[in-house]
């Protein structure tokens, strides 16, 4: 599903230049639950702005699904992003002045895909994640666990290939964390591939393979035995 | 465009910031209504002016004799010119072709009395032609004809005003009024487009006051009316002939414009023409530089809460928003705000015109109004202002990198 060959990437920082990614070579298969570990400055996040799209490598070959993703310009980048990428945050993003069902129908917008199949869509989605009932609720009247579930059925609702989850759990406490954790191994059962940053093992020990950056090289990379989250909910 | 989501987005924005809208849209209404109120201005302007001009034909000449100011042809500086009836008849066989209607006109005063009521009104004699000339209305009788000016008959036409005053509510048509002691009988009411002065007069025929008044030939001024379908061009070389030919009748110097005066109607005509064709101008410039400053403030404002809402757009393009798609939302945001607090300013506008405009009735300012035209041209100067206070923030907009937009570690 996504090769990556000798990704390079380095950010000027005034006079100086940080090189943060120094030959990333890394391939994920089709229905993997992968981690990325690493602490802050290993090239983490990093890896996963350039695998979303919204960063550029400086060298280095990146294929998603058979696409090569190169010379991308604002709008290819959007058209991609659209129709390979789910994006889950830490902060959430959910759009303050949008109900859960709108936030949730955000990305069928933008694939033009018409109202009422958008809510049927959305509604489909929250129903999956369990927050069916509160279509109608504004983010602020959601918990923190809550707008995650919103933020994931987000991103599965334009059924993308790669669901990129940056620090899912990072704002959550550690029971909501489970909860968020079981959903997304739900979603991977369901065979959709799925990539988490985080800095926390015990939610890489709930992923399928562990990759660790140190100082923008992968030092490790191994398949795990899989923690359920469910034993923990 | 006609999105409800994007509809949504853009009423939630400005709702969120109410007052922030409204400072943003009190602007751009604020130029519009100054644009509409300059401009309804300069049009009470010119109907004021065309209204007094329509008060006579505008293809009227006057020829009005004056004192000479210069030393001509053997006569010394200082001398009076006499128009005389031969006048009149000189200038209709010189200029068959060009000459309408012609009239002399003898102006006096007269001391007017039937039964109790009396009043000073002036009295302009004139031949029956001049009826056209001054574009004079008969509300009730007759003018004078031919018949009245061959028998030198002592009929008078009255304005509606010294009907008013002389004879309240009894119908004057035959009755006989004292004018400076002789009786004349009243055989015509008129009105008149000018103002209340102009109804506040009498005309009686120029042969029976030249008869009784004085048994003279002289009149004060020659009024005619030119060929119609001449434009202005032909119309000011035939008042230039005349000019020339009047000038050499009574040897007055053809520099010396007091000796004798031909007034042309087309040639100040056009002169105010042009004047309020340059004042509108004016105007149109002025508002459009208020209008720059409200574009300016509202760029501004829309370059600020595209600052705010930075994220938010970072997280549509995370989503897979368009750049073009960023660009649109903006720009229609720009533009609603623009155009409905324009159109604020132009009801605004509107309303206080017609609150106030029947009630300004002076010679030179009468019925400020705004045209349809001037609504339309409004409209799509807002819709263009909006869209070009919009394009900036948009671009900025539409360049919002998700990847710092989403950074909030």
């Amino acid at each position: 599903m996504i090769e990556i060959k000798e990704l390079h990437k380095s950010y000027k920082m005034g006079s100086n230049s940080l090189h943060v990614l120094k030959g990333i070579n890394i391939s994920i298969a089709e229905g993997e639950l992968v981690a990325i570990m690493g602490s802050s400055g290993s090239g983490k996040s990093t890896l996963l702005n350039i695998l979303g799209m919204l960063d550029v490598a400086d060298t280095g070959d990146y294929t998603l699904d058979n696409v090569p993703i190169k010379d991308l310009n604002e709008t290819k980048a959007a058209k991609y992003r659209n129709k390979f990428l789910g994006f889950v945050f830490q902060s959430f993003n959910l759009i303050n002045y949008k109900s859960a069902m709108e936030n949730v129908a955000l990305p069928l917008y933008y694939q033009k895909v018409n109202r009422k199949e958008r809510q049927k869509k959305a509604l489909k989605y929250l129903e999956q994640v369990g927050l069916k009932e509160w279509a109608s609720h504004l983010p602020s009247e959601l918990s923190g666990g809550q707008k995650q579930r919103v933020a994931i059925a987000r991103a599965m609702a334009a059924e993308p290939k790669v669901l990129l989850a940056d620090e899912p759990t990072g704002a959550l406490d550690s029971t909501t964390s489970y909860e968020v954790m079981d959903l997304i191994q739900k979603i991977n059962d369901d065979g959709n591939t799925i990539l988490i940053v985080t800095h926390e093992p015990d939610i890489a020990d709930m992923c399928k393979r562990i990759v660790h950056l140190k100082d923008g090289v992968i030092v490790e990379d191994k398949k795990i035995e899989q923690v359920r989250a469910s034993a923990y909910v | 465009m006609f999105d409800r989501d994007v509809w949504q987005e853009i009423f939630f924005t400005l709702k969120s910031n109410k007052l922030r809208t409204f400072l943003t849209g009190f602007s751009v209404g604020w130029a519009i209504f100054i644009l509409v109120m300059l401009l309804a201005s300069v049009n009470g302007m010119q109907n004021g002016f065309t209204g007094q001009f329509n008060d006579d034909a505008t293809n009227s000449i006057f020829v009005r004799p004056g004192t000479t100011t210069k030393a001509y042809a053997g006569f010394e500086e200082g001398r009076r010119i006499q128009l005389k009836n031969d006048d009149v008849a000189y200038i209709r066989e010189s200029f068959p072709n060009d000459i309408e209607y012609i009239s002399g006109r003898y102006f006096t005063n007269t001391s007017a009395r039937y039964k109790s009521e009396t009043g000073s009104y002036p009295v302009q004699a004139v031949d029956p032609e001049f009826q056209i000339i001054e574009k004079t209305i008969i509300t009730k009788g007759r003018y004078f004809n031919d018949a009245d000016v061959a028998n030198a008959a002592k009929v008078a036409v009255i304005g509606r005003k010294v009907r008013e005053d002389l004879f309240k509510k009894e119908d004057p048509i035959g009755k006989f009024v004292e004018l400076n002691g002789l009786s004349f009988k009243i055989i015509g009411i008129f009105t008149d487009d000018g103002d209340d002065n102009a109804e506040r007069r009498l005309y009686a025929p120029l042969s029976t006051y030249q008869r009784i008044y004085g048994n003279t030939d002289n009149i004060n001024q020659v009024a005619l009316t030119y060929n119609p379908r001449y434009d202005l061009a032909k119309a000011l070389e035939f008042s230039d002939r005349l000019e020339i030919l009047m000038k050499r009748r009574h040897k007055v110097s053809p520099e010396d414009q007091s000796g004798i005066n031909i007034w042309n109607y087309a040639e100040a005509f056009d002169n105010i023409s042009s004047f309020s064709a340059v004042l509108s101008t004016v105007s149109i410039a002025v508002a459009f530089l208020i209008l720059i400053a409200g574009i300016v403030g509202i760029g501004n404002i829309m370059i600020f809460t595209i600052k705010e809402r930075t994220k938010e757009i970072g997280v549509r393009k995370a989503l897979g928003a368009k750049p073009s798609q960023i660009i649109n939302l903006v720009l229609l945001e720009a533009t609603f705000i623009t155009t409905i607090s324009g159109f604020v300013g132009l009801i605004f506008a509107w309303i206080i015109l017609s609150l106030i405009g029947p009630a300004i009735k002076t010679p030179a300012f009468s019925n400020p109004s705004v045209s349809l035209s001037t609504v339309i041209t409004a409209t799509i100067i807002l819709i263009i202002a909006g869209v070009l206070a919009g394009l900036l923030p948009a671009i900025k907009a539409a360049n919002v990198k998700p990847i710092v937009a989403l950074n909030d570690k």
